[in-house]
């Protein structure tokens, strides 16, 4: 029911030809419309009201409508204003010769002019503006529909639409282009997407982008998403004919679906498909070089942790084939820890069952590029109970004892090499010694840890290959660590002893150094680590890590290992910081070349990625991978983003310049120009329109 | 030298062992980071203090080469904290804290993902002895 | 729809006799004053009038000639005319001007309208009237078109 019209002012008078006419501070209420004006009169014969300006008329928060005269209806809902100016949500302003009102929904305006751009007395002529004869704006819909519309930036027509419709600044969602992008590549030529997003029901939405570029590719994007009430799903992908690989359809999907399928446990999916090996980088999808298309089942509770998942791999890469890598991988990993009751401290038990399959059946290495038997299939089954108890002596030490016990099955199908199957029995044990101190002052608080772990586990003589324990790392998280081999093909063995020394210093103002120093001593060189620089010999590389936090301005972490005389096998740096207009983030890796590790040339490189706000409109950022090794940039992009109150403009140049059998090196320009005010998405840029004083 | 032992008599360690109840984890990730926490602070069912954490991780690559080949990815990892008093709900103290792990790509894909799985285990762990370590050094500020 | 009367319509003639009713009335002799309270209704054509206590100021001050020339109504005052209803605490109606003047909490209904305000002046002969101090006027959404 409509609620009742209120006429506020300081004087009426009845003039007794069943008129009012109401002057000084006058006000209509009506619902959420608020009018005010100079002098109305109230004609009772038709119900109008006869308005003189200026008015100003707002309808909740988001529409004003400004007026020289109007007459409306006493509630507001219909009639005519005369040049008028509406502003929607402080931020859309159609000025108009004349508005006229609706049934308080449609407001259309005629000989119009609509723009977000601010307009000053110094400045008419705005950035961009919509001249048009008629705009309708419906206030249910949210949308404006224009006609015989022209485009004009600074004064300039530069566009003619017979008809256009652009979402009002409130709308959220609805089905309609989004801002194309205009991109130049070196392999593409020139050319624009141009997206189209349409919805479809509450939950769930396409977008297409059309990407047309100088008759050398013919593409369409799509993304599909849909949310369920348990899970969602999102399909992406695209579908090409170009002139790279004539007369063939290319395309790429990546499908990646989460559920929650009932008593915690969830399941995800991710299908990678490809139709040929440089489509994803030809056009800038990814830059994953191996797919991995995977199926888990999973729930992670307090004390268990359950993961069933299957992974199909295709690598993309020249160097490797998908007959001899291995292609499909099965893991089964259950694991629960607890508390024995009579022996304390805490325990765990796990089962893990593992597959992987290579395609090809030969159980010999042919002649392609890796050195591994190429039918080669494994299956394990493992079963392990760990257990660990810490005591508190009165000094301060705090002694721990771990054990546990590994069984596990292997077979090993399609190589020649191996017999059949083999079941070993490998248990470990371990004593550890902290002894850490502190040492408060009125500056710092100092932390001062050695640690002393000897830990023990029987050689063994059982010959089984190594397929997933051939990438090897040394750092703070496996110093103290019983295998140091990730895989569960193979343990490490012997009498050891891993030292460390942890050094923390907390600053009162806030900022954190920390260092960590830590070496292994073995008994005697099983050779298990021959080949790992960091790792081999009787005494691993000393692992110094370095640490400084300066809370919201720097992290700095890096990481060497370097053995006696400080020959460095590895170094990684990452450091970010950042002010309020500023943020860096970079990183330096020295890696020395390894040949079990399929790393034939040293690795060198140093990447920077930098963002700057210069002042409020303008945003540049460079992101920057130089290989020190070949002594000459790999990739480098540059960002400029330009925005005031009614556009914003974001160009980037990147160029790539490594190239290959497969890639050439590429450069890359993408230029996006939007109008702001249209549409809810984006938060408004009302604020940064300089004022007219300027 | 003003040292004193921190698993000392009355000192933060001893007060601190077997007092603070972890948050349940719901990842693989999370529940690495766990055991970690409750071998280093000891596992309590109920405990006086309830230590809440949220985890986020990234993943770059680096070390790319001509063929435009991924050797190197970096996993960056962080946690922030926050310790409870579980019968006044009372913040007592709260942390941030960085690290990262690597792992090479170089391998089969079978011992890229299994390196990469490793790879965020040694995350946790290192996240887990920083927090421990934070911990420890201003836990005479809160602890009773 | 209800009598569409047009709202003006507050046109009365003046010169018509005045009856005066209430249930006390004191004479006043020094200043010819008449004093009528409790219940009093003041009828003149049309119109009739309500109020707790009106004054009444004769011609020449002298209540013998019966000619009435001014009322002042107090207490809280009633005005009904036709479709018109008026309320207001005071009211003053001066017969030689045709003029009725209406002060504190004025509220002027007529059919669905109603105009609320502070001081509210009427000009009998001519059918208009001026209403002033942050006038309120409601309009009935259903008597709209």
């Amino acid at each position: 029911q409509q609620e009742d019209a209120v006429l506020l002012a300081d004087r009426v008078e009845i003039n007794g030809n069943d008129q009012l006419i109401a002057t000084g501070n006058v006000e209509v209420l009506q619902g959420t419309t608020r009018l005010t004006a100079s002098r109305i009169l109230y004609d009772q014969s038709n119900n109008m009201l006869v308005i003189d300006g200026p008015i100003a008329m707002t309808d909740g928060a988001d529409t004003v409508i400004l007026a020289s005269d109007a007459a409306l209806s006493t509630d507001l809902r219909n009639g005519i204003l005369r040049s008028a100016r509406m502003v929607l949500n402080q931020q859309l302003q159609l000025a108009a010769a004349e508005i006229n009102r609706v049934n308080g929904r449609y407001t259309q305006l005629y000989k119009t002019v609509a723009s977000t751009c601010q307009v000053c007395a110094k400045r008419p002529v705005p950035l961009w503006q919509i001249r048009a004869r008629r705009i309708v704006h419906d206030e249910q819909e949210r949308q404006l529909y224009f006609d015989n519309a022209r485009f004009e930036v600074a004064g300039v027509p530069i566009m003619y639409l017979p008809r256009l419709r652009l979402p009002d600044p409130t709308l959220k969602r609805a089905t309609g282009f989004l801002s194309p992008t205009f991109r130049s590549t070196d392999a593409l030529g020139f050319g624009v997407k141009i997206p189209y997003f349409i919805t479809l029901g509450r939950s769930a939405d396409l977008t297409l982008t059309p990407y047309l570029s100088t008759d050398v590719t013919r593409t369409l994007e799509y993304r599909f998403r849909r949310a369920f009430r348990a899970g969602q799903l999102e399909i992406e992908g695209a579908i090409s004919e170009d002139d790279i690989r004539e007369g063939e359809l290319r395309s790429y999907a990546f499908i990646e679906g989460q559920f929650d399928i009932g008593r915690g446990y969830e399941l995800t999916f991710d299908i990678e498909t490809v139709s040929d090996s440089g489509y994803l980088l030809d056009y800038g999808y990814s830059d994953k070089d191996r797919l991995d298309s995977a199926v888990e089942i999973g729930r992670t509770r307090r004390d268990e942790n359950f993961r069933a998942n299957v992974t199909a791999y295709r690598s993309l890469r020249d160097s490797e084939s998908n007959e001899t890598q291995p292609t499909i991988r099965a893991d089964l990993h259950w694991e629960r820890r607890f508390t024995p009751g009579w022996l304390g401290g805490s325990a765990g038990y796990t089962f893990d069952l593992h597959h992987h399959y290579r395609r090809s059946d030969l159980d010999v290495d042919s002649a392609d590029d890796d050195l591994i038997t190429d039918g080669r299939d494994v299956t394990r089954a493992s079963a392990r109970l760990d257990w660990r108890r810490d005591w508190l002596l009165g000094n301060g030490m705090m002694i721990g004892t771990l054990g546990a016990i590994n069984l596990d099955w292997t077979s090993v199908t399609d190589d020649a090499a191996y017999s059949e199957s083999v079941f070993e029995v490998t248990p470990q044990a371990a004593v550890e010694l902290r002894w850490p101190f502190i040492r408060r002052s009125a500056f710092a608080t100092h932390i001062l840890e050695p640690i002393v772990q000897l830990a023990w586990t029987p050689e063994s003589d059982t010959d089984l290959p190594n397929d997933e324990s051939t990438l090897l790392e040394f750092d703070e998280g496996n110093l103290f660590s019983l295998d140091r081999f990730p895989g569960g093909d193979v343990n490490e063995r012997g009498l050891r002893a891993n030292l460390g020394l942890r050094w923390t210093r907390f600053d009162a103002d806030g900022w954190m150094l920390g260092v960590t120093l830590g070496r292994i001593i073995r008994a005697d060189d099983l050779g298990q680590f021959a080949g790992y620089s960091g790792l081999e010999g009787e005494k691993s590389d000393w692992l110094a890590a370095v640490q400084l936090q300066f809370p919201n301005r720097l992290t700095l972490t890096n990481r060497a290992l370097f053995d006696d005389d400080f020959s460095f096998a590895m170094n990684e740096l990452r450091a970010s910081w950042s002010s309020e207009t500023l943020s860096l983030a970079g990183s330096y890796i020295w890696m020395e070349a390894n040949t079990l590790e399929d790393r034939p040339l040293d690795v060198n490189e140093i990447t920077l990625d930098s963002a700057w706000q210069v002042d409020d409109n303008w945003l540049l950022s460079l992101d920057w991978r130089y290989d020190v090794e070949q002594n000459r940039a790999a990739e480098a992009t540059f960002g400029v983003e330009w925005r005031n109150e009614c556009v914003a403009v974001d160009l980037s140049v990147s160029r790539r310049f490594t190239s290959s059998a497969a890639v050439e090196p590429t450069t890359d320009l993408a230029l996006q120009v939007s109008l702001s005010g249209f549409g809810a998405g984006r938060a408004s840029q009302r604020h940064l329109a300089r004022g007219c004083r300027g | 030298c003003g040292f004193a032992p921190l698993y000392g008599p009355g000192g933060p360690g001893e007060t601190l062992h077997g007092q603070v109840e972890i948050a349940e984890p719901t990842t693989e990730n999370e529940f690495d980071f766990v055991s970690r926490l409750e071998t280093r602070l000891g596992r309590t069912a109920a405990g006086p203090m309830r230590l809440d954490y949220a985890i986020t991780t990234r993943r770059e690559g680096l070390a790319i080469t001509a063929d435009q080949e991924t050797q190197r990815y970096n996993i960056l990892g962080e946690v922030r904290y926050q310790v409870t008093d579980t019968t006044t709900n009372v913040v007592l103290s709260t942390g941030r804290t960085h690290s990262f792990t690597s792992y090479s790509a170089t391998g089969t894909t079978v011992a890229t993902t299994t390196a990469a799985r490793d790879a965020e285990a040694r995350l946790m762990v290192i996240l887990a002895d920083q927090a421990v370590t934070h911990l420890l050094a201003t836990a005479e500020s809160f602890l009773p | 729809q209800g009598a569409n009367v047009a709202f003006g319509a507050l046109k009365h003639d003046s010169s018509l006799p005045v009856e005066i009713a209430a249930d006390q009335l004191q004479i006043n002799q020094e200043t010819g004053k008449a004093v009528f309270s409790g219940n009093v209704e003041v009828g003149q054509g049309e119109m009739r009038l309500a109020a707790a206590r009106v004054e009444v100021e004769y011609e020449g001050g002298e209540s013998s000639t019966g000619k009435v020339q001014r009322l002042h109504a107090t207490g809280g005052v009633t005005l009904v005319s036709g479709a018109e209803a008026a309320e207001a605490r005071e009211a003053v109606y001066t017969i030689g001007s045709s003029e009725i003047v209406m002060t504190g909490d004025v509220l002027l209904t007529q059919g669905q309208n109603a105009l609320s305000g502070q001081k509210l002046v009427v000009d009998l002969d001519k059918g208009t009237g001026v209403m002033e101090g942050r006038v309120r006027t409601i309009f009935r959404s259903d008597s709209g078109n």
